[in-house]
């Protein structure tokens, strides 16, 4: 069952193209985050969702209804803003009644449908106060509550968070995936954040200059980049140049082991990635050989900068309790052969064979 | 700097003083409210205040239905617009009354109730206000996120006419207010236009009983000023009260 179906979508201004044929398709109750830096086209497609901005191509399918050349007051799609959408003037309960209130409810069932959206984003005892009198985080809570009191067909978060600060934007960000989860609306969520991205969103779907780059599963984006945009963007990786050699990959000198390797013509010359986290630390003699630059401790983790003899640097995240090395110490890097991300010279990965 | 009120105070004050000494002097009968009384009782008096009075609230409903979806739209969609708007509107402030008269009375024609009437005066009114009423209302504008607020009144279904009304104007209601009173004090006090068209709004009386009673001018003047400093003082007050 397909809830929101983009097909085709174009937008220009002026000379520049912001979005090229841009296809995507929601499932019932799916939670899709658009993910990509400033300019990539992802507010872009969210407006045109949202009947802010018209496509100069393609359709807007909502519920199986052609929705492309309807007004944004009549989409019946509720939205969250970046900040400061709430109507000054009006309490917490009368914000959230205000969509009832245009499309004529009655004022008793207007105030019962208020009360119980405020009660499920958790300020029901707030629902007398003003925007102002509420802080940032409230402020997107009552927002929520205001979209989702008109049952909409679809929900669209415009970076709801980035205006918060990074406690209550994690704990409201889990808190969004829950109430979208409990009320089974889907939603559209775009972000610049990668954690934020990945940790809520039942898929992701990373832009990069009006495209998408890949659309998959959060595990899939971060473990399997199908691009060199996708593999640099999202999440650190250290990226070396390689040459494949048998069931490794040869990088300054050594032969090292990489699973994905095989896939590739023997002798290709290939970007090879890899997460700081895969990196693992042993003796010299192991692996590549590597001076320890610096040391970083992050709490949990320790992450170690070395530069590689003859490759460049790379980073490696350890627990914090098993990291031994000092800066000038001379290590070997290895890693688990499955970890790295092997993409050709133009950014592609080798079709499987069949 | 402490001593410089001394003199300005003495600037301010001691016409309006002098003024009421004069309001209050009664001739060799010494000093009491006789002027006052006669104008009371003077019918012609209350018209003409009657007439500005009506005047002034029909030029702020016109400025206002005008300028709110004008200035509205200017801010939210066409902000390139904006130095054509701020030209626009300080051209009554350079423009002499004298030359606006010529020129409307010479454009304007239409039904009597409008060319034949004081109600024509709005039109000029209007546009004396204009400057006041634009800046007012730009200014309440610009401190509110229309963009956002326009988008998400949109989105959960309000039209045009209920986004205006129930979210646009009640965010600006010190501007709108502060539009109207400054709009009251222009036409209260505007002389030019109606005595030129004449119509008897309450400048024009003042006039009159300038020529016949000096004592009734005198006093009648202090009311017109009590009355738009009230009105500057609503200003001020609607202001502070919207701050908090």
């Amino acid at each position: 069952m397909i809830s929101l179906e983009a097909i085709s979508l174009r937008k220009v201004y002026g000379s520049r193209t912001v979005l090229a044929d841009v296809s995507l398709a929601l499932g019932a109750g799916e939670f899709v985050s658009l993910l990509g830096p400033s300019g990539c086209g992802k507010t872009t497609l969210l407006r045109l969702v949202a009947g802010f901005e018209r496509p100069d191509g393609g359709r807007i399918q909502l519920d199986g209804r052609d929705i492309t050349g309807i007004t944004a007051a009549k989409r019946n799609i509720g939205m969250v803003f970046q900040a400061y959408s709430l109507f000054p003037n009006m309490t917490a309960e009368e914000n959230v009644g205000f969509g009832l209130r245009v499309r004529g409810e009655a004022a008793a069932a207007r105030c019962k449908r208020a009360q119980e959206m405020l009660d499920l984003v958790g300020l029901a005892e707030h629902m007398h106060k003003y925007p102002h009198q509420l802080s940032g985080g409230q402020q997107q809570r009552v927002a929520l509550a205001r979209a989702l009191a008109i049952r909409p067909a679809l929900l669209l978060l415009d970076e709801p968070l980035s205006a918060l600060d990074a406690r209550v934007r994690v704990q409201l960000r889990d808190e969004i995936r829950r109430i979208q989860r409990e009320i089974g609306v889907a939603a559209l969520f775009v972000t610049h954040d990668q954690e934020e991205a990945l940790s809520i969103s039942d898929r992701v779907a990373v832009m990069e200059n009006g495209r998408i780059a890949q659309l998959g599963e959060p595990a899939a984006i971060y473990e399997e980049p199908e691009s060199l945009f996708v593999a640099r963007f999202v999440g650190q990786m250290a990226e070396f140049d390689a040459e494949v050699d048998g069931d490794g990959v040869r990088i300054a000198g050594h032969t090292l082991p990489a699973r994905r390797a095989a896939g590739h013509a023997p002798g290709e010359r290939v970007h090879f990635f890899l997460r700081p986290e895969h990196v693992r630390l042993v003796e010299p003699t192991f692996g590549l050989p590597g001076l320890v630059e610096s040391r970083t401790f992050n709490g949990p983790t320790t992450t170690f900068r070395i530069v590689l003899e003859g490759a460049g640097r790379v980073l490696a995240t350890v627990p914090t309790a098993e990291a031994r090395h000092a800066p000038g110490e001379t290590v070997g890097i290895t890693w688990d052969p499955a970890a790295p991300r092997i993409l050709k010279l133009d950014g592609g990965v080798p079709t499987p064979e069949t | 700097m402490k001593w410089l009120w001394v003199p300005l105070a003495g600037y301010f004050a001691l016409p309006l003083v002098a003024t009421a000494v004069l309001s209050l002097w009664q001739g060799s009968r010494g000093y009491g409210f006789e002027a006052y009384v006669t104008l009371i009782h003077t019918p012609e008096m209350w018209n003409s205040l009657l007439l500005s009075a009506r005047l002034a609230i029909e030029t702020i409903i016109a400025g206002l239905v005008i300028l709110v979806p004008a200035v509205f739209w200017m801010n939210l969609r066409l902000p390139r617009l904006r130095p054509m708007f701020d030209f626009i509107s300080v051209l009554p402030l350079v423009v002499p009354a004298i030359s606006l008269v010529a020129g409307i009375t010479a454009i304007y024609t239409g039904p009597d109730w409008l060319v034949g009437t004081a109600n024509f005066l709005v039109i000029p009114y209007v546009i004396l206000a204009l400057p006041f009423t634009y800046r007012a209302l730009d200014v309440g504008m610009r401190a509110l996120d229309l963009r956002t607020l326009t988008e998400a009144a949109q989105s959960l279904g309000a039209s045009w006419p209920s986004m205006i009304l129930r979210v646009l104007v009640p965010n600006l209601i010190t501007a709108l207010l502060g539009a109207a009173l400054l709009t009251i004090t222009i036409v209260i006090g505007e002389f030019t236009f109606a005595n030129i068209l004449l119509f008897n709004t309450f400048a024009v009386y003042i006039n009159h009983i300038g020529s016949t009673s000096a004592t009734q001018a005198a006093a009648l003047s202090l009311l017109a000023f009590l009355l738009t400093w009230s009105a500057m003082l609503g200003v001020a007050l609607g202001g502070r009260k919207a701050a908090r």
